[in-house]
């Protein structure tokens, strides 16, 4: 794998994905021979059964959810551009970016916000812009199983409420999420090290 | 649609063939600098758009025509181009404000021309031809943004600016690519969790200040001696002795750094005292010092700034109002790949879970308290007992080592010989197995627990350490007195000499110059090559340890759990012994240790930290492999990255402790008389001396005399003194501040919290009311 310039040719729009994403030449190269390394059949495009091939996605609880985000508005294909546009929120954030970046630009999509949105609709389901009670009891259920007792379950799903709600509305907002995580090295736990 | 193009045929081929060429040449410049425009210029469009699948070199049909407006606009740059082709001749002339505004605004045109041509629907060649034209113009005119005179200059510059950024984005993505190793740890990280690989990426670094190291006392020390010094045997100092000459060359010699081995650059002893040598007049002796000084001094820096770059990150966790948001949202770890690691992730989470829940009962609850007080003082005391016990039992192996050398070496059997290193192992291996036990009683978090347990060892292995050094010093004290005993010999054997050499000449009147074969010179004991070897022997005896160690108690016990398993009574995977975990603890310890070893030796052997790059490269390497072939990973996985400043802390700690000993001996030791680059000076700092003297102008030496007056020293002392006693009582106060602030805040949420709650109650009544 290298960064020879000719490969990139072969990626159509690279440079308005580069433009949109801020990845480097040398990343979009390798994220186009992972995507066509996970197109087994070379469609063009990825379909939920090639993402269920990663392994790590496999056996993570929010796996489902994760390969969900990946397919927006219910469709059933994503091509290169959509593939990269979800790993763009996981690209580390660079501080010279924000330095120069034109404020009437909209954030790039490796933002401090972007990610926690992106993070925020792993756990909302219905997308009403809230995690309510119910919601987070559902992700509890994925991440611990049946190691611990339902009445165990829906007093941390109470407590983790409590803790997060500021509105009294028995619910978890985005900018509650947001304000939760404040203290969250989010810039660094949800990067990928080898995506510049 | 070929109607904008010049009428007259073979101008249009030209325009062609133009095209084509030029396009193929700045296909990667142009790109570059569309994007430097882009991000310099313009509002970023493009993202809100659809994007359209690209059909290249698809002709279809029915392609819209382009609008009617490109025409005029086009047919007015054609004008507005002529005209300024004419007035380009007159280049003297300032161009007044308002040509000054259009001309921006038909800069800023042709830009967002460049920008959006690629995703207007038209035929290939009307776009390239539309691009090239707009290029064209903007690379002409950029320059008239600076007024007349300047334009040259200023489009100069643009073109510089421009191939600077594309040269930094290389330069990034050629930095990016040389980060060694970072595929293994990769893997390693998806099988067994963030805390293994934080030790790989801890060796990887290290193997980095290695290197450094490396460089400097390779290129300074070793290199300048061996191409301009004098060769091997000028010199008595550089040659094998007479006695030792028939072993000189083999392995067993060899392997023990005598013979050959010592008398070469790879040790102290070899060096010349000359004060220049080579035709640069390279100065060795000061080069020498200063290598030693810069090594520390690199070393501290280095290990500090990444503490520094440290602390930023340890901003997770330590908040408790969002305990339990945190553990529902950001326990899994991400980069785990591997469904037995996952199943271990569940576990812990659960686990995670679990005490969370029992610590807040246990806060409400406080019955307990003395018990758990009462058996983590307990374990404390056992701790203490065993490290005074340990402490006694080095003791009493020295003393009883110091016995054995005033008898003579043959009535010695294996065990006396070898005591003193035997007790250190198995202290070693099995004091950590206590404290692991007595950890027990604690009960702590596994954290918490390991950074206990790393410190307990540290502390027993500190014992170690001053065994050594106890036993170094003892032997150098002999040595320096030795050497007066040879010095005096020296001269008695000189004397006869040349008795013999006058008798062999009263002969004959003419005979051979005197002359005496280096090798025959008697030697004095040189005590820093024999300190040089001790630690380039502790280093390699060192690495086959681990390596026999890992090959042993993991290659070899993998072996047997999984081939004996068929035909054993119980399940030896499941029971005992099962296969190994990967000790992160041992090996970080041992890392540090040993780096603490190559501190305090590369003084006087330059080639240590040449051994050691070779041995942390063939480490890595090796590792992984028993990593991922032979262990398994911990059943209790945690993150580990807070843990990192705790290693660095202990680097630290042995960097300041390793160099006192070194910084010791160059201050109050005197130097060997007949080898080394300092033989012949009362101390080895007194070079710096010599060379201010010697080779800067007088001036600066008086200056650095009157600098160096008691007086100004004590003063610059106590000023330093004051302003750190000034930054700390700064640095306590804003921390004051600071919590004060937080309280403030989670005082003012918590009456938000209330407040709304009680209108949201409030609400709900008034509803149910009206209903």
């Amino acid at each position: 794998m290298g960064s020879r310039s000719s490969h990139a040719a072969r990626i159509p729009d690279v440079d308005s994905i580069r433009r949109e994403t801020g990845f480097s030449q040398a990343s979009l190269i390798r994220l186009y021979h992972r995507f066509q390394a996970l197109d087994r059949n070379e469609k063009g495009y990825l379909s939920r059964v090639d993402l269920q091939q990663i392994g790590a996605l496999a056996v993570n609880p929010l796996g489902d959810r994760i390969i969900d985000s990946f397919f927006p508005d219910g469709s059933l294909r994503v091509d290169f551009p959509g593939f990269v546009r979800v790993l763009a929120h996981f690209r580390p954030v660079d501080d010279e970016d924000n330095g120069n970046r034109d404020p009437k630009e909209p954030e790039p999509l490796n933002s401090r916000m972007n990610k926690l949105r992106f993070a925020f609709q792993l756990y909302d389901l219905d997308r009403d812009g809230k995690i309510s009670r119910h919601e987070m009891l559902q992700v509890l259920r994925l991440m611990v199983g049946v190691q611990v007792t339902e009445e165990q379950l829906e007093s941390i799903a109470d407590r983790t409420v409590q803790e997060a709600d500021e509105d009294g509305d028995g619910a978890v907002s985005f900018l509650e999420f947001a304000k939760s995580l404040e203290k969250m090295n989010i810039e660094q736990k949800m990067s990928i090290r080898i995506l510049k | 649609m070929n109607s904008y193009l010049p009428s007259t045929p073979h101008i249009q081929k030209l325009w062609n063939l133009q095209i084509q060429v030029e396009e193929k040449d700045d296909d990667t410049e142009e790109s570059s600098s569309e994007e430097e425009e882009e991000e310099n210029k313009l509002p970023r469009r493009e993202s809100m758009r659809p994007k359209r699948k690209r059909t290249r070199d698809v002709i279809k049909e029915d392609d819209p025509e382009p609008e009617p407006e490109d025409e005029e606009t086009r047919k007015a740059r054609e004008k507005e181009r002529r005209r300024r082709l004419k007035r380009g001749a007159e280049e003297e002339e300032e161009i007044d404000e308002e040509e000054l505004e259009r001309l921006k605004t038909e800069l800023d045109e042709k830009r967002q021309v460049i920008a959006t041509v690629k995703c207007k629907p038209w035929k290939m060649e009307k776009k390239i031809e539309v691009l090239r034209e707009a290029k064209k113009f903007v690379n002409e005119n950029e320059g008239a943004l600076g007024k007349g005179k300047g334009k040259q200059w200023f489009a100069f510059k643009m073109m510089m600016a421009k191939k600077w950024a594309k040269f930094l984005r290389d330069f990034e993505n050629f930095k990016a690519a040389c980060v060694p190793w970072e595929n293994k740890i990769k893997a390693i990280e998806s099988q067994f969790g963030s805390s293994v690989a934080s030790y790989f990426l801890f060796l990887r670094w290290m193997y980095g200040v290695n290197m450094v190291l490396f460089i400097l006392t390779f290129s300074l020390i070793m290199l300048p001696e061996y191409l301009w010094g004098l060769p091997y045997g000028s010199l008595p100092r550089k040659t094998v002795p007479r006695a030792e000459e028939a072993s000189a060359a083999n392995f067993g010699v060899l392997y023990d750094f005598n013979g050959l081995a010592q008398y070469s650059v790879l040790f102290y002893g070899y060096y010349n005292n000359k004060r220049t040598i080579g035709w640069m007049n390279f100065r060795l002796p000061l080069s020498y010092f200063l290598v030693g000084i810069m090594c520390i001094g690199y070393s501290f820096l280095v290990v500090l700034r990444a503490m520094t770059k440290n602390i930023g990150d340890d901003g997770g966790g330590d908040d408790n109002t969002f305990n339990f948001s945190w553990k529902v949202f950001t326990s899994w770890d991400y980069l785990i790949g591997n469904p037995e690691t996952a199943d271990n992730k569940f576990n812990s989470i659960t686990m995670n879970f679990r005490e969370a829940i029992i610590e807040e009962r246990a806060a409400q609850v406080e019955e307990n308290i003395h018990l758990i007080r009462f058996l983590r003082f307990l374990a404390n005391f056992f701790v203490f007992l065993t490290l005074g016990g340990s402490g006694y039992l080095i003791f009493w192996a020295v003393k009883r080592s110091q016995e054995f050398a005033q008898q003579d070496p043959d009535t010695l059997g294996w065990w006396e010989k070898n005591e003193m290193n035997m007790v250190m192992s198995l202290l070693g291996m099995f004091c950590p197995t206590l404290f692991d036990l007595f950890a027990e009683l604690e009960d702590y978090h596994p954290l918490i627990a390991l950074k206990w347990l790393l410190g307990r060892i540290f502390a027993l292995l500190l014992g170690n350490l001053y065994v050594f050094i106890l036993a170094l010093m003892d032997e150098i004290n002999n040595k320096i007195e030795e050497e007066k005993l040879v010095k005096a010999n020296i001269t008695l054997w000189e004397a006869n000499m040349i008795k013999a050499y006058n008798a062999s000449l009263s002969g004959n009147s003419t005979g051979p110059p005197f002359f005496v074969h280096p090798a025959d010179v008697p030697r004095g004991p040189c005590w820093e090559t024999m300190v040089g070897q001790e630690f380039v022997r502790l280093t390699v005896s060192d690495v086959l340890t681990t390596y026999v160690t890992i090959l042993i108690g993991d290659f070899l016990r993998a072996c047997f759990v999984r081939f004996c398993n068929y035909c054993w009574c119980w399940d030896l995977e499941y029971g005992y012994p099962s296969y190994t975990e990967f000790d992160i603890s041992g090996n970080v310890l041992a890392l540090i240790f040993n780096q603490g070893m190559i501190w305090m030796g590369s003084f006087f052997a330059p080639s240590l930290p040449g051994i050691n790059i070779l041995r942390l490269h063939t480490s890595m390497y090796f590792q992984c492999w028993a990593v991922m072939c032979c262990n398994v990973p911990e059943a209790r996985v945690f993150k580990a990255s807070r843990s990192n400043n705790f290693y660095l802390g202990m680097l630290l700690l042995i960097l300041f402790l390793s160099t006192m000993p070194v910084l010791y001996m160059i201050v109050s030791l005197p130097p060997s008389f007949d080898c080394g680059p300092f033989s012949g000076k009362n101390r080895m700092f007194e070079v710096i001396g010599e060379t201010l003297e010697q080779d800067f102008p007088s001036w600066m030496a008086k200056i650095l005399r009157q600098l160096s007056n008691p007086g100004l020293v004590i003063a610059v002392v106590l000023v330093m003194a004051l302003t750190i006693y000034y930054l700390n009582a700064t640095a306590k106060g804003q921390k004051a501040a600071n919590l004060d602030l937080k309280k403030k805040m989670k005082q003012q949420a918590l009456e938000n919290k209330l407040r709304n709650k009680k209108m949201a109650a409030a609400r709900a009544a008034a509803a149910a009311g009206g209903h």
